[in-house]
């Protein structure tokens, strides 16, 4: 979507717009923490590096995905509970299909079916209820939680499949694996959806002014509880994906997912306050993100500093995107 | 004892000028009645008094020396008082605390002194008590109250200030009689106490019970000020409504259209805000919505189209019952809207022009799949018979003028025409220019068989523009007029009478 930049007079401001845009943004930062990786450790930037990476990549962009439609929605629109729905998933897929290719069918359907409902009901608290999504939502998170303990008892259990760990990992079509192309594959539904649907072009509408957009006929609450759902669905799938790349579920895998798939979502060029934006941008934010956590695994940064780092960079983002935001009012 | 004079009082919001002359000379111990049509800058006066707006040019002198109001506070310091229209309130605050607000009792410096408060409240609260109704107590927060206690608390708070000097800008527009004779006896005490009051009111009846004076603001200047013994309603209404009347082209009615069949039919409408509405919109027929501000005729389009689901009565739409629940229903049945307040109501916000015309388009014909180019052709024409000026159909609406975005939320009604057309004040802050070209479009419309009902603040635009015209009065219509009968004084006179 570029309907962020202004048509600009002279060639000069329309190199800067273009400089200034969150994909391009994000490319160049790519680019350069690539040759900064390799800086810090050769090897960083080789094919086979860069594939690991990318699969990584995908498993959050996925997670993203969902979290990008309800942020587009606007009014505070934000999903926490993604986390907990990927763990979720995980060990309900796991137990599903216990090792077996025959479970592969019946795990997904379980997946898509719970992550739903989930979803569902983020949906109908924030809408009906008027409960405020940040509030919902971790609300769910915390429910997700208590769940798990209960289910699993405290002892790990199920196994992935092994198609489904070849379909994540192993080379599948021009050397990429199965999950790449279902990114991919994403990546094209969701640029169809929101440029091409009238469904898509209502997200936008809600998200820029709801009660206009109410004004104007449209169906506010069920688009609303409808991307909430679609949240809970991709981060079903995520958490299966998850399964797979990891061959069994631990404790809270999901955990993990919560706070970059926001920052991968405004990275690519989404606000907070929604509306605006699109997927190909969170893409691009996703593996930026993952590149960046790499670096920081390859400097001996531990898990708690790299989650240090993450919410220092959310907190720049906003504060970058706020006065952009401000400078234009 | 204060003796006000506000002497050629001016102030302007860019280009516009919201009081060119403003005159006013306020004597100890009476009550000063201001009136004026909609937007005629009495509430601006009264804000330059109350230092809450800075004058552009005048002077103001208290007891003959010039003074400069240059806030609220330095107001409060010089014995003004004022209530205010919009209600200020602070809503999770108790009665006694609001209505201290301004001055609380403070003891050692930092503390709210808990007695003194509620020693003087209650002063105040035991003279309103009986007229109050239920629920209403000094430690009740404000927030759970009704508009007219709401009312009473802001009155009760401008009595508190103690101030020689009162501004009351329409403190009774939500009081019940009990509560305005009970108010009207207090500031019958105030002026034995040599007190000086300014009263906006519009309803005459009250004009001439309370006042002692009465001055006349018209288009942003006074241009009359007599003692209510020698005056009447008739010849303050003509001195609101002025020379202009006799000559001026806007009030000749236009070529009344042959009303065709009924488009829009309507009975007994009730809802919050209104009762008992009833007309009919025939085919090619502009039917005018006047009155004040806020006496219901906004609550009436919002229920018709579906905006506000509590209410009663009867719709039809072309013969056929219509009772939308929400815009959607009611986009369906073939009715349109169009806000004044298109920041809330119409424009999507930062998203291009493309986006904001189509969404009625996508309704009426149920579609499901968006394709840009289809589109743009689609609702070029609707543009540009809008005369809209853009560069580019991506291109944010907020980029554009207040009378383009204007133009492109009404563009979205004329991709698949629905048979009924509500305007609710739909020329709000928006250029001159642009006006003109809405209401050739709206003329035009109603040629081509629409059912128009258009609401107007601007008195001049609904003359010069509606077939016919009900004026709305505290939620009711209380006068028809056609033909001949649309003038300006016809509309003033229905529109201040008591309801």
């Amino acid at each position: 979507m570029s309907t962020d930049a202004l048509p600009s007079r002279s060639a000069g401001n329309a190199a800067l717009a273009f400089l200034k845009k969150p994909l391009v943004v994000a490319l160049i930062l790519i680019v350069l923490l690539l040759a900064v990786g390799e800086w810090l450790s050769p090897g960083f930037a080789s094919p086979g590096q860069i594939l690991r990476l990318l699969i990584v990549a995908a498993l959050l962009g996925i997670v993203a995905a969902g979290q990008n439609l309800v942020i587009l929605g606007g009014r505070e629109g934000i999903d926490l509970s993604v986390g907990g729905i990927v763990s979720l998933a995980a060990i309900l897929a796991g137990n599903v299909m216990n090792g077996a290719d025959g479970g592969i069918l019946p795990a997904i359907l379980v997946c898509v079916i719970v992550g739903a409902l989930f979803g569902l009901i983020n949906g109908v608290g924030v809408t009906l209820l008027r409960i405020p999504p940040l509030v919902m939502t971790l609300g769910m998170l915390g429910v997700l939680q208590g769940l798990l303990v209960v289910i699993r008892n405290g002892i790990p259990s199920g196994r992935a499949a092994p198609g489904l760990s070849d379909f994540v990992v192993q080379p599948f079509l021009l050397g990429l694996p199965g999950i790449i192309w279902l990114w991919l594959l994403i990546g094209l539904a969701m640029a169809f959806l929101l440029r091409r649907t009238v469904f898509g072009y209502r997200v936008y509408a809600i998200g820029s002014n709801e009660q206009a957009a109410f004004m104007a006929g449209m169906p506010v609450k069920t688009t609303r509880v409808a991307l909430f759902m679609l949240s809970g669905v991709f981060a079903a799938i995520a958490g299966m994906c998850l399964l797979g790349y990891s061959g069994s579920s631990f404790a809270n895998v999901g955990e993990q997912y919560m706070l970059p798939s926001i920052i991968a979502v405004v990275l690519g060029g989404t606000p907070l306050s929604g509306g605006k934006g699109g997927y190909t941008g969170t893409m691009a934010g996703a593996v930026l993100l993952v590149l960046l956590q790499s670096i920081l695994t390859t400097v001996h940064i531990d898990e708690a500093g790299r989650q240090m780092v993450f919410g220092a960079t959310l907190v720049a983002l906003m504060l970058f995107y706020g006065r952009a935001k401000a400078m234009r009012g | 004892m204060s003796e006000l004079i506000v002497r050629g009082a001016r102030k302007a919001y860019g280009a516009t000028v919201a009081l060119s002359r403003g005159d006013l000379h306020l004597k100890p111990g009476e009550v000063h009645v201001l009136i004026g049509s909609n937007g005629s800058g009495k509430s601006t006066l009264c804000k330059i008094v109350a230092g809450s707006v800075k004058p552009d040019a005048g002077e103001v002198l208290l007891d003959g020396k010039p003074v400069t109001i240059d806030g609220p506070r330095a107001a409060r310091a010089l014995g003004i008082g004022i209530f205010y229209q919009e209600l200020s309130l602070a809503a999770r605050r108790t009665v006694a605390e609001n209505i201290l607000l301004p001055a609380m009792p403070v003891k050692g410096g930092i503390f709210v002194d808990r007695t003194e408060l509620e020693e003087r409240t209650a002063r105040i609260i035991a003279e309103f008590q009986d007229v109050a109704g239920e629920g209403f107590a000094a430690d009740v927060t404000v927030d759970r109250l009704r508009a007219d206690q709401r009312q009473l608390v802001e009155i009760m708070k401008a009595l508190a200030s103690e101030a020689p000097i009162l501004i009351f800008d329409e403190p009774t527009s939500a009081l019940d009689r009990a509560q305005v004779d009970r108010f009207f006896e207090i500031l019958r005490r105030l002026k034995q106490e040599g007190r000086a009051m300014v009263f906006i009111s519009h309803r005459m009846d009250e004009i001439f019970s309370i006042g002692d004076r009465v001055t006349v603001i018209r288009d942003g200047a006074t241009v009359a000020s007599s003692a209510i013994a020698e005056t009447n309603a008739d010849e303050v209404i003509r001195q609101m409504v002025g020379e202009r009347e006799a000559l001026s082209a806007e009030s000749k009615p236009p070529v009344p259209a042959a009303a065709g069949e009924p488009m829009l039919s309507v009975a007994n409408l009730s809802g919050v805000g209104f009762r008992d509405v009833s007309f009919t919109v025939g085919k090619g027929e502009i039917l005018g919505f006047g009155g004040l501000h806020g006496q219901g005729q906004s609550s009436v389009l919002r229920a018709i189209f579906g905006a506000s689901a509590h209410h009663t009565g009867a719709i039809e739409v072309g013969g056929k019952a219509c009772a939308a629940r929400t815009p959607a229903e009611a986009i369906r049945n073939g009715i349109a809207y169009v806000s004044g307040d298109r920041g809330r109501d119409g424009t999507l916000t930062g998203r291009p022009i493309l986006e904001n015309v189509t969404p009625i388009h996508f309704l009426r014909n149920r579609l499901h799949l968006a394709r840009p180019s289809v589109l743009t052709a689609l609702v070029e024409g609707p543009l540009k018979a809008l005369k809209t000026k853009f560069q580019d159909i991506g291109q944010p609406v907020n980029s554009l003028s207040g009378g383009n975005q204007q133009k492109v939320v009404i563009a979205r009604w004329l991709i698949d025409r629905p048979s009924v057309l509500l305007l609710d004040d739909p020329t709000k802050g928006i250029d001159l220019a642009a006006k003109s070209d809405l209401f050739q479009l709206i003329r035009s419309l109603a040629a081509e068989g629409m059912g128009i009902v258009l609401y107007s603040s601007e008195d001049a635009e609904l003359l010069a523009n509606a077939d016919r015209i009900l004026v709305f009065n505290s939620g009711v219509v209380t006068r028809e007029l056609q033909g001949e009968e649309r003038t300006r004084y016809n509309l003033y006179h229905a529109a201040y009478e008591a309801a």
